[in-house]
Formats: structure tokens, sequence, C-alpha cells
């Protein structure tokens, strides 16, 4: 892998540890009252991240290809454990664990099995890029 | 929790129209930049986007945060599908068993919950 590509797929990973944590600031949002200050600051948060989600994301698809960045969203799952585990103490049952896992080869499956994704022609990969 | 799970499943179908929606506006000829963006159906689909992490807050009241990314995996099920059916897009059967695990690892992992 090169030097550069190396350096953005850690510029993803970052990423989607930051899209993944704003599911701690939804959950947080749960033990205020609906509209209450509190809740709005909290959503507003959450949005924001989304903001910085969708163009941070674009620059990604720029360097890497979409089949690895999509791919490597599948990620979230291992995260949302992770959260639990640590935030909210929730039980990580191995039913969790391997439906994660689950999930993940299912998410590589979808991804690979598109063929405007899968690299089969460059021209659509630009396309699909272009209205991502 | 079910019905928050729901609630939850819900804003991950929205937020899959919207990708559709804006996909939908991307194959559209526009006469300039500012009308790439500020024309009804991308300012529409954002408003359905905005929905969806509602829909996400809310359910995230009860579902556990171990749970919340994996349902809202059903996300790659929808596009799958509203592609089909609004952009004519194929669904290989790779992609087809990709969508089958996915609902497998979701049944698992609600199982565990």
């Amino acid at each position: 892998m090169k030097k550069e590509n190396i350096k953005w797929f850690i510029i993803l990973h970052i990423i989607i540890v930051i899209i993944s944590a704003s599911s701690i600031i939804a959950k947080a949002a749960g033990k205020y009252p609906f509209l209450s200050f509190k809740w709005i600051l909290l959503y507003g948060c959450v949005v924001a991240i989304l903001g910085f989600y969708a163009i941070a994301w674009q620059q990604v698809i720029k360097h890497l290809p979409l089949i690895v960045a999509y791919a490597n969203k599948a990620v979230t799952t291992i995260w949302g454990l992770v959260w639990g585990l640590m935030i909210t103490h929730e039980q990580i049952t191995l039913q969790k664990v391997i439906g994660a896992a689950i999930v993940i080869v299912g998410v590589y499956f979808v991804v690979s099995g598109d063929e405007d994704v899968s690299g089969k022609s460059e021209e659509k990969i630009e396309e699909v890029k272009n209205n991502a | 929790m079910l019905k928050y799970a729901l609630v939850m499943l819900t804003g991950t179908f929205i937020a899959s129209c919207s990708q559709i929606i804006l996909k939908k506006a991307a194959e559209k000829e526009y006469p300039s930049k500012i009308a790439e963006y500020m024309n009804p159906m991308v300012i529409g689909a954002y408003f359905f986007f905005f929905g969806a992490s509602l829909c996400s807050v809310l359910g995230y009241k009860v579902v556990p945060l171990s749970i919340g990314p994996i349902l809202e995996a059903t996300g790659y099920i929808w596009v799958a599908i509203l592609g089909k059916i609004f952009l004519s897009e194929k669904i290989s059967k790779k992609k087809a068993l990709g969508l089958v695990i996915i609902i497998v690892g979701i049944i698992v992992a609600a199982m565990g919950a």
C-alpha cells in the first residue's frame, strides 16, 4: 500500500470513529426530555457531526476506492460494541459479536457485488464518486 | 425496545430514500453550481436526511449502543431495493447474497440483545 493510501486509510478510520461516536451523543440526548435545551444541543451536535462526515467522506472517496471506503465503514458495528461496553456498560453477548461480524461480511459482499463500484469501469467509478 | 428499534429502522429507511433522491438529483443537468444544490430534490433529500437523524436519536433513547449500528446496516438493503425500483440498478447474485447475510447478522445480533 502506498504511503499516500495509508494516510487516507487512517483518515477514513478516524472519520468512521467520529461518526460512530455520534451514537454516544444520540444516546446521551435520550436522557433529556424531547425538545428540551440539552436535547436540542445534543441533537445539534449529532447533525453537526453528520455534516462533517458528509464533507469528509467526499474527500476520502477521492483518494480511496469506493469499495474500500464502504467496506471499511461496516466496522461501525464493532465500534458500537466497544461504545456499548465502555460507555453504557452493556452486556456484549457472543451473539452480538457474531452478528456484527456477519453483518461486516454481508456488507463486503454487497459492496463488492456491485458492478458499478467493483472496478469494472473506471468511468462508472468516477460517476458514482461524483453522485455520492 | 421493539418500538424504539422500529423507529430507528424507519430512520434508516428514510435515510435510504434520501440517498436515492440525491442520486436522482445528481443525474439531472443544472444551469449552475448553485442550482445543483439549491433545487427541490436536493433540499427535500436533506430534509429527509434530517428526519432520519431525528429517528436515530429517538431510537437511541432505548436501543443499546451495541445494537444501533447493526440495525442501521439495513440501509444497505433498502438502498439496493430502492435502487432497483427507482434507478433500475441491478442486484447481482453476490450482492443479493450479501443482503441475505446482513439480515442473518442482524437476526443473530438481535437474539443476543
